[in-house]
């Protein structure tokens, strides 16, 4: 017995220590020194391309903090993990952000399995874990630490359904779509709200995310005779169907999520993806002029590269987070208490974004229907293709 | 009925494609009995050389595709001279495990080169399409068919007919005899890398091509085909590679047809195990052919096992049990937490790898079965968790050995291939047996680990718990290795046919080896389902059977100790190299490269 209070005590003890290293440090940081962020994301491994869009973003979105004389006059930078996206690694990361007394707030993991294996870890060690491609209806379940600003499908598929059946006049549907979390939960809400506008879904073909050829999928789809199809696909899996929907002589008006709205979806499509048909959170030519400064200052800082989604998502991210350290300051539950007061943030995606404190994502994401056009991403004239 | 057509050109489509990736592992295989993997990464290397010639130097294809097949081979017979020929004289494990950490290195390279956002490959082949069936057919569909069966006739041809072929053959039957007779071993493998790297290459090219669209993460899938189609077809027989390939294309295109795309790859590992069972040496081994494997101990390494003095290990085991007294901080305890968690899946592997040679490389599955039955028991039924993960333990066990043991009968390589089939196999229904595993979504709000009602949420609490699972488990290997059945598994392993003939039961001792090694991963599988809290069919992939399968080798197959010290260095290795961010799996892979030439018997020996 006094063998196990000796043990508690010196572990106590040695905590306490811990706790007051850790406090002074925090106590007399140098003001000079950033605020840091800590990011979770896949670097290498499979998903390496989507760390890479981030990277683009937050760090246009930096410059321009900076520019704008910082949060408060001092630095934000982030400190990017590299988790492949494997829940491994991101528990591990969890645990290395949540003691690190520099990290004021996370970002990221970007898959369900490796964000909500962190989750816990975020939670009870209070440090808010704000996973911005987080769309997994439980995510923000997860704890009050759990922030997103990812569109609930619930928002966007209904959307996507009313572009198809109320506005495109398609009766008969098709329905392909990765066979995710994301794919999944995106097509229920898609085809509830198509029925509910009247439409019949005549098939519905899952693909897992390595899949490449679909060609035996189309001939399933042709045989349903639908009049039209719809892409609940990322870019390089959407561009795929595509071109093998038109390989195999399939005519009818595709209809894609707007997981799909990249340059690279017409680069990798070409001319198969004319015509197709994509509901959209933002796109180019939107007037508004938070999007036009993220276009411009992307391009400028990417040697003309045209920014996508993903560079989007990030971007409104990092804006989002320094909205809410500039009020929440570099206290963890200030921080996490912020994000019930930011108003109004600037966003790609949303316009003006304000946090709904019950599901603790943002509502209202802004759409927009596009289609391709001449090999470009237009808004649609009303004109059936 | 005009769909059937389309779905049988559309199989023998996509068949082709495998084909491309097929024959040069065939080709490999049928030389240095070496299973490639690799070889998607030079499929890769091939797609992005024919990126940088047709998009930048816009050359014309016939030119593009030499200059792909020239840089290609010369990839292969990098290599085949510093990778490969090093290993000659050591384990069989030595290669494959090197061919791993040559794609690792490969593929990083060119994710490094040329960033991992996918880029269209134009065709260069004019874009008309010929009316068959119902669908089309167009000019590269018909060079794609042609190069497949094209490489197939000659490499048959050159193997039978020309001097070199004959070598080659010669080589393949016999290495020994052949380098008596004067044939030189190396110039025929060097020939045969460099012909196969080829034929990667420009497979890579033309699939790109194909598709519009190359990505750094092309490869492992293209390998995975690549070696289901090559054993369907009898591995090293070239011809059989590309009838296994047009075989699997129609396959799993039937299986679309019937069932549904997202069952489509599950019909392709049933199409492999089913082949493996009845023609365990695939459909067109020939009869002449000589035994796949010698039939003794085919992956052990000879070695005088590092005998550690018994307080070592306590004192070892002491430090690592009161660690969390000192001040570390919960990412070294979490980092350790996967070392153990790690360590228990490595006792598994390394008990039916290594003492009864059986080489797993879907070991992840009975983690995947531990985690759902401990999740879904504690989560619908409120069975108390502590119990559960022992369910989840028993289920692996159980379940495990069930699926496990059609792949009793094959020998060497075989082995392996069964098992990353089946792998994939439970990963596929755990996707698409919605009703139990809730399918894609996963299953989320598992309750936290918990030992007789008191919940273990710190990271102390969960290191302590695992760490004592993972010591228990090794005690009793220990025990169980030291005693009668344990020199049971090491004669099977050791000579299959002696042991038959002093009168053992294969397949009882093998069935034993899996249900006690079944269970040490399900309980690892169930611990980490508590961990995590949230799980899906992702979770326990194929990357971590090749991790397991890593640390064994790392350790020592077959050794308790080496399998615990190999967790902690390969869960270590990647959080120390952290700090490297996009060039960490670059320098693993060169570590393990490394270990591989300088140390193949492993850290501590074979036991």
């Amino acid at each position: 017995m006094s063998n196990i209070d000796r043990r508690t005590l010196m572990k106590g003890s040695l905590a306490a220590m811990m706790a007051g290293a850790a406090f002074s440090r925090g106590a007399f940081a140098d003001t000079s020194e950033p605020i840091l962020l800590g990011v979770s994301g896949p670097l290498t491994g499979p998903n390496a391309q989507y760390g890479t869009q981030w990277k683009q973003g937050f760090d246009l979105a930096l410059d321009e903090i900076m520019a704008a004389g910082g949060i408060n006059g001092r630095k934000l930078a982030y400190q990017f993990e590299d988790s492949q996206s494997d829940p491994r690694q991101s528990v591990a990361i969890a645990q290395k952000f949540v003691s690190d007394p520099r990290i004021v707030m996370e970002l990221g993991d970007f898959s369900s399995p490796a964000s909500m294996a962190a989750s816990p870890i975020y939670q009870r060690g209070g440090l808010v874990q704000f996973g911005f491609t987080n769309s997994h209806p439980d995510f923000t379940k997860g704890g009050d630490f759990m922030w997103s600003t990812s569109v609930s499908q619930a928002d966007e598929q209904p959307l996507l359904a009313a572009y198809a059946v109320k506005r495109l006049g398609l009766k008969k549907l098709a329905v392909l779509h990765l066979n995710t979390d994301w794919g999944r939960t995106s097509r229920d809400y898609f085809t509830n709200a198509a029925k509910e506008y009247g439409a019949e879904i005549v098939v519905t073909e899952g693909y897992i995310a390595e899949e490449r050829d679909f060609r035996s999928t189309l001939v399933r789809v042709r045989d349903a005779n639908p009049d039209g199809l719809i892409l609940i696909s990322y870019y390089s899996d959407g561009a795929l169907i595509a071109r093998q929907a038109r390989q195999v002589g399939l005519k009818q008006v595709i209809c894609a999520a707007s997981s799909v709205y990249s340059p690279k979806f017409i680069e990798l499509g070409g001319e198969a993806v004319e015509d197709v048909h994509v509901g959209t959170r933002y796109f180019p030519e939107d007037t508004r002029p938070e999007v036009q400064k993220f276009i411009a200052g992307f391009k400028k800082k990417y040697n003309g590269q045209e920014p996508d989604a993903f560079n989007a998502y990030s971007y409104d991210a990092m804006n989002m987070a320094a909205a809410v350290v500039k009020i929440g300051g570099t206290d963890r539950k200030a921080i996490r208490d912020a994000f019930t007061k930011v108003k109004d943030v600037s966003s790609v995606i949303f316009g003006s974004a304000t946090f709904d404190v019950a599901s603790r994502r943002v509502k209202g994401a802004m759409n927009a229907e596009l289609v391709v056009r001449k090999g470009q991403f237009a808004l649609w004239d009303g004109k059936p293709t | 009925m005009s769909s059937w057509l389309d779905y049988t050109i559309n199989g023998l489509i996509v068949g082709n494609v495998y084909a491309l990736v097929a024959v040069g592992l065939a080709l490999i295989f049928g030389v240095s009995r070496l299973i490639n993997f690799a070889q998607g990464s030079i499929y890769l290397v091939g797609a992005y050389i024919g990126w940088v010639a047709v998009v930048q130097l816009h050359t014309p294809l016939p030119l593009t595709i030499i200059v792909v097949a020239v840089a290609a081979a010369i990839v292969g017979l990098i290599i085949e001279r510093f990778g490969l020929r090093p290993l000659q004289n050591s384990v069989r494990i030595a290669p494959l495990l090197a061919t791993i950490g040559i794609s690792f290195v490969l593929d990083q390279l060119v994710m490094l080169t040329f960033s991992p956002n996918p880029r269209a490959l134009p065709s260069q082949l004019p874009d008309v399409r010929f009316q068959v069936g119902g669908g089309t057919i167009g000019p590269l569909d018909l060079l794609i068919a042609g190069v497949g069966l094209t490489s197939a006739i000659l490499l048959f041809v050159f193997l039978r007919y020309s001097k070199l072929g004959w070598a080659v053959r010669a080589t393949a039957q016999d290495r020994d005899a052949a380098m008596q007779m004067g044939v030189d071993v190396n110039r025929v493998n060097q020939a045969v890398f460099g012909i196969a790297a080829a034929l990667g290459g420009v497979s890579g090219l033309l699939v790109g091509m194909y598709y519009n669209q190359i990505d750094t993460a092309m490869s492992l899938q293209a390998t995975l085909k690549g070696v289901v189609a090559e054993v369907v077809g009898g591995a090293g027989n070239v011809p059989g590679a590309v009838i296994g390939s047009l075989l699997l294309g129609l396959v799993e295109s039937y299986g679309v047809a019937v069932f549904g795309t997202s069952y489509r790859n599950l019909f392709a590992f049933l199409l492999l195990v089913v082949v493996l069972v009845l023609r365990p040496n695939g459909l067109f081994a020939s009869a002449r052919q000589a035994p796949p494997e010698p039939l003794t101990g085919t992956f052990i390494a000879p070695s005088r096992p590092v005998r550690i003095p018994r307080w070592v290990l306590l004192a070892a085991a002491a430090i690592f049990a009161i660690l969390p007294f000192f001040p570390v901080s919960f990412y070294v305890l979490q980092t350790l937490i996967n070392a153990w968690l790690l360590g228990m899946l490595a006792l598994s592997l390394t008990l039916v790898a290594g003492t009864i040679g059986q080489v797993s490389l879907g070991h992840a599955a009975l983690l995947a079965i531990g985690a759902y039955t401990s999740a879904l028991l504690s989560l619908t039924l409120n069975v108390p968790v502590g119990l559960a993960i022992i369910c989840g333990g028993l289920m692996s066990a159980a379940l495990g050995t069930l699926l496990i043991s059609p792949s009793f009968r094959l020998r060497g390589h075989y082995v392996s291939i069964a098992t990353l089939a089946i792998g994939e196999i439970v990963s596929l229904v755990i996707l698409n047996w919605e009703s139990v595993t809730r399918g894609p979504i996963g299953i989320s709000g598992i309750p936290p680990l918990s030992l007789f009602g008191y919940e273990l949420i710190s990271p102390t609490s969960i290191y302590w718990f695992s760490f004592t699972v993972m010591v228990v488990l090794a005690l009793l290997q220990g025990r169980l290795l030291g005693s009668h059945l344990g020199r049971s598994f090491r004669a099977i392993r050791d000579d299959d046919i002696a042991a038959r003939a002093y009168g053992l039961s294969l397949n009882r001792y093998k069935s034993l080896a899996f249900i006690f090694g079944g269970f040490a991963a399900g309980v690892s599988g169930g611990i980490a389902a508590h961990l995590y809290s949230y799980i899906n069919h992702e979770t326990f992939n194929t990357q971590q059977s090749i991790l397991a399968l890593t640390v064994v080798i790392l350790g020592g197959l077959g050794n308790v100790v080496g399998a615990m010290l190999g967790a902690v260095a390969l869960v270590g290795l990647p959080e120390v190299f952290r700090i490297a961010a996009e060039y960490r799996i670059l320098i693993y892979g060169i570590v393990l490269l490394l270990l591989v030439r300088f140390r193949p018997q492993g850290l501590l020996g074979t036991m």
